[in-house]
């Protein structure tokens, strides 16, 4: 044996140590945090650190600026304070394909979710009644060890079959594991809930296209752009892509400048910045197309079989639409024939040309008619997979069709439901009565960082950490033309004692008395992400069924002479579909149309509001047959006479101090209406009723700063 | 020779998105007041998206103007401020020394853009959100005015690494918060003084104007118009 001199010693000791230091790195309780290193925090220096939004499914990269700051944490169980990097601010990532250094007002907000004082910052357990808030704090240890119990009872007595997952759509390796750790479970595929989900526009993009997927828009290519009720600026699909490419569009090559024409009900964000808004009435926006392509096939512009698949995917368009001419398409739009005509010579005549389709004008139950009609136009015209026209990102992970609803969900009646940031009491209408189905679930654990309507209902929280606490990854399915793929570390330290879904999953997975089989073959969510993946960029898909559809009429809840009025949900381009409403920089934001802040409001047509006796900021009652929502009224002549809008977002009961108690929330009056070939919610479907209920409330703030006399400058060259 | 900083805004571009809102926020510490001081007429927004509704329905239209400190160079905030706290430094920023303003609001009245806002309480997070404050930007305090500073501690960073770097600043590389965000593009940052820069070159297109430029105040902030849709000549 050698004998132990100092430097052997020493070196002995060294690899011993290391290699103990090693060990301790597979102790679960260090593989959930990633510490930054001290050595990167210099006093006064900012690092940026790469992320990637989780607000919207856009899935933007973003880099965090990260500054040294005293902070008050939890570390071990125990309060205090240390000095830690810090996110001070949120820029798009400039080497992200689809953020190309820019980011949204939403986007720039994110921010706040790390710091909002009503983060949940230790697991809960129900202590009151159910949804009256009250809770108290446990240790992980029995938060998991709870959890684990009643899965256990349930696998054990051979009901796994009614353990149940809802999250907000995610797609990505988290979402994998969940997937993966259900199938092992032996419970039913894990259900994604989101009010503004595009189901509808996917499905449609795969009778035609034979992709399941939302379109990435080449608008920068573009020399024509119909809008058909897509919010494409504003809330909908990629909105920093696809503002990045518009701007190209309208500035960005000397002397050619592309036309711009919106086609909705009511102006939106996205309309207003339009060349041409083309007020139709609402549900009609897949009858414009129609008509559109009557008159391109009919005046011998473009051949009917250009269309290829998607034109014969619509019934009638071989003989060229004979049901659509102008005169019945202004029959039955508003659009009058003479300019229809017109339009349909332009999109055909200044290619590239494409039309986009999405939001309200898919909100209907004959929505997958609507799409497949603009689908047809786009492939007549030539536009698809074409420069300056849409195109499918060849994503490693492209959306999967869920194979069960939140409806599926509920009707299974689980016994147990594990709840991922998802709000669906907030986010359906009362009539579908989805707070009491889940009231009824015996047991509800929550992974979400709040407290909104749905996770009150819990009887465990397990809190996530914020998304610059986490790893963040990122394969969005539209907003580049290349597959894009991002996996971040943690950009900062967790202040609190929460923990990342994905690892609780796994420790769950690992406690369980009966093994997971088979096994799940990862310790962390680290270590899944650092697996290479396993999937290829999937390849176009054909349905077998492709017989014609017919056209089938928008149908919408309450008959016209109790409700003479089209409700006109629209997503809030601060709070989008409320998920947001917790952001007190969202909330102080004046929106773009009206400066509203802090508020809801109903928007009204100024010959209505006349005829009604309602002014600006009176308070009025919207009814339906289903319930009824008072805000105050913004008069707008944006909007026809035979319709009210209302942005969603606020009307929040329980979420947080900024948004709870605050607005109105219309979607809670809606009726249950669904497409019935995807199950989404039909948003655009109701009609309603409206009276004045009283003056002003003061409930309507607006910003409404403006410079001291109007000057002639802004206007239209 | 010394910079002159400025802006175009290319409102073709502007979609109303009001990213530069947020941006700006965050950047700035700028308080949010809460509903009931917003309600007063006391919330803040160094940049905002004006918007202007023309005709009726169903031809009615909408148009956006983001209206950020117009930085002029004849600043009627300047001449009417007893303490010289609104003042033109010699980079042509129209800056406001928080530690001289001693809350008159003259510059207020004066200014027609409205772009100066006035504390009228000490600024408040509810905890932990000052975690989210911009180190590099001062807090201001009750009783004093503060507007848009072309993000003036980025100028000063730019300034501070180029010259650590023995080089000149990179045109298009310095950009104050709103325009970094600007998705669309619509807001165009640099120095007017340097002819090859964007700014100066964009500032010069016939479709330029500036906001209220009769009174004189000289603001450095060019507007280009929205432009129309002419039919080509179809080959």
């Amino acid at each position: 044996m050698t004998p132990m001199d100092r430097r052997r010693f020493l070196k002995v000791t060294a690899i011993t140590g290391t290699s103990a230091a090693l060990a301790s790195c597979g102790h679960p309780e260090n593989q959930i945090i990633r510490f930054v290193p001290e050595e990167e925090l210099t006093p006064g220096i900012a690092v940026w650190k790469p992320s990637v939004c989780p607000l919207c499914s856009a899935g933007c990269g973003v880099i965090a600026r990260v500054m040294d700051g005293d902070a008050e944490v939890f570390r071990n169980g125990q309060p205090g304070v240390t000095r830690m990097g810090l996110a001070r601010k949120l820029e798009g990532d400039p080497a992200h394909a689809v953020s190309q250094g820019r980011l949204c007002v939403r986007g720039q907000a994110a921010l706040q979710v790390t710091y909002h004082p009503d983060r949940l910052t230790t697991p809960l357990k129900r202590t009151g009644e159910r949804g009256s808030g009250a809770f108290q704090e446990v240790s992980w240890d029995e938060a998991i060890g709870e959890l684990v119990s009643r899965i256990d009872a349930l696998v054990g007595g051979g009901q796994a079959g009614a353990i149940a997952f809802l999250g907000r759509p995610r797609r990505g390796r988290r979402q994998a594991l969940v997937a993966e750790f259900l199938r092992a479970l032996g419970a039913p595929a894990p259900v994604s809930f989101a009010l503004f989900d595009d189901g509808v526009a996917r499905h449609a993009n795969e009778l035609s296209f034979g992709r399941y997927q939302l379109p990435t828009l080449d608008l920068a290519r573009a020399r024509y752009v119909m809008g058909f009720g897509a919010d494409f600026l504003g809330t909908w699909n990629s909105p920093v892509a696809q503002n990045v490419a518009y701007g190209r569009m309208r500035q960005g090559q000397p002397g050619v400048r592309a036309k711009f024409v919106q086609v909705e009900p009511r102006v939106s964000q996205t309309g207003a910045s339009a060349d041409e808004w083309v007020a139709i009435r609402p549900g009609t926006e897949g009858i414009v197309a129609l008509g559109l392509a009557h008159v391109i096939m009919r005046e011998g512009l473009r051949p009917a079989a250009a269309a290829g698949r998607a034109g014969g995917l619509v019934d009638g368009w071989a003989s060229g639409l004979p049901a659509f001419t102008p005169q019945e398409v202004e029959q039955r739009t508003g659009v009058k024939a003479a300019r229809l005509e017109r339009l349909a010579r332009e999109f055909a005549a200044h290619g590239p040309s494409v039309a986009v389709i999405g939001g309200a004008a898919l909100a209907h139950a004959n929505g997958v008619v609507q799409a497949l009609a603009v689908n047809a136009l786009n492939a007549l015209v030539g536009s698809v997979d074409a420069p300056g026209g849409i195109a499918f990102t060849p994503t490693e992970a492209p959306p999967a069709r869920p194979a069960r609803s939140l409806r599926d969900l509920l009707g299974a009646s689980p016994q147990l439901l594990l709840l991922d940031d998802a709000n669906p009491v907030f986010a359906t209408p009362a009539a579908a009565r989805v707070a009491e189905a889940l009231r009824s679930i015996p047991f509800i654990a929550s992974f979400g960082c709040f407290v909104d309507e749905t996770s009150a209902l819990a009887d465990l929280i397990l809190p996530d950490h914020s998304f610059l606490e986490s790893w963040t990854e990122s394969s969005p399915e539209s907003g580049a033309m290349e597959a894009v793929s991002v996996t971040a570390p943690p950009a900062m330290r967790p202040l609190y004692a929460t923990r990342a879904m994905p690892d609780v999953l796994l420790e769950v997975s690992r406690r369980l008395s009966r093994p997971l089989d088979p096994p799940l073959p990862w310790q962390t969510f680290e270590e899944l992400l650092q697996a290479p993946p396993a999937a290829a960029p999937a390849a176009p898909t054909r349905p077998a069924s492709a017989a014609p559809v017919g056209w089938a009429d928008a149908q919408f809840d309450g008959d016209a002479a109790t409700y003479p009025f089209h409700l006109l949900p629209y997503a809030s381009q601060a709070l989008l579909d409320g998920s947001l409403a917790h952001l007190p920089w969202l909330q102080e934001l004046p929106d773009p149309m009206t400066t509203a802040m802090w508020s809801s409001w109903v928007e009204i047509n100024p010959h209505t509001a006349g005829q009604l006796g309602i002014a600006q900021g009176d308070m009025v009652e919207v009814s339906s047959a289903h319930g009824a929502v008072r805000a105050p009224a913004v008069i707008s002549p944006g909007i026809g006479p035979d319709a009210v809008a209302m942005p969603v977002g606020q009307g929040h009961e329980t979420f947080t101090r900024y948004a709870s108690g605050r607005g109105a929330n219309p979607i809670r009056v809606l009726a249950p209406v669904e497409e019935p070939a995807t199950g989404t919610l039909a948003w655009s479907a109701t009609r309603v009723k409206l009276a004045k209920v009283s003056g002003p409330d003061g409930s309507l703030v607006l910003f409404a700063g403006a410079t001291r006399e109007r000057p002639d400058h802004h206007g239209r060259g | 020779m010394a910079h002159r900083w400025g802006m175009v805004v290319d409102l073709d571009r502007c979609t109303g998105c009001e990213a530069c809102v947020t941006a700006c926020h965050a950047e700035n510490n700028i308080p949010t007041v809460g509903a009931a001081e917003a309600a007063r007429g006391r919330a803040m927004h160094w940049i905002r998206v004006e918007r202007y509704w023309e005709g009726e329905f169903p031809e009615a239209r909408l148009t956006f103007r983001p209206v950020l400190c117009q930085q002029c160079d004849n600043a009627p905030c300047e001449a009417v401020c007893p303490t010289y706290a609104s003042h033109q430094t010699d980079e042509g920023l129209n800056a406001q020394v928080y530690n001289r303003c001693i809350g008159t609001r003259y510059c207020a009245n004066a200014c027609m853009y409205n772009v100066r806002f006035f504390n009228f309480f000490h600024p408040q997070w509810e905890k932990p959100l000052q975690l989210q404050l911009n180190p590099d930007v001062s807090l201001r305090e009750s009783g004093v005015m503060e507007k848009c500073t072309f993000c003036v501690q980025r100028i000063r960073a730019a300034k501070l690494e180029a010259r650590a770097e023995a080089r000149e600043l990179v045109d298009g590389a310095l950009q104050p918060a709103c325009a970094q965000a600007c998705p669309a593009g619509a807001l165009v940052f640099g120095d007017l003084n340097d002819p090859e820069s964007r700014v100066a070159r964009l500032s010069e297109s016939p479709r330029g104007t500036r906001l209220l430029e009769e009174y004189g105040a000289e603001p450095k902030i060019t507007y280009l118009q929205r432009q129309g849709w002419h039919e080509p000549d179809i080959q």
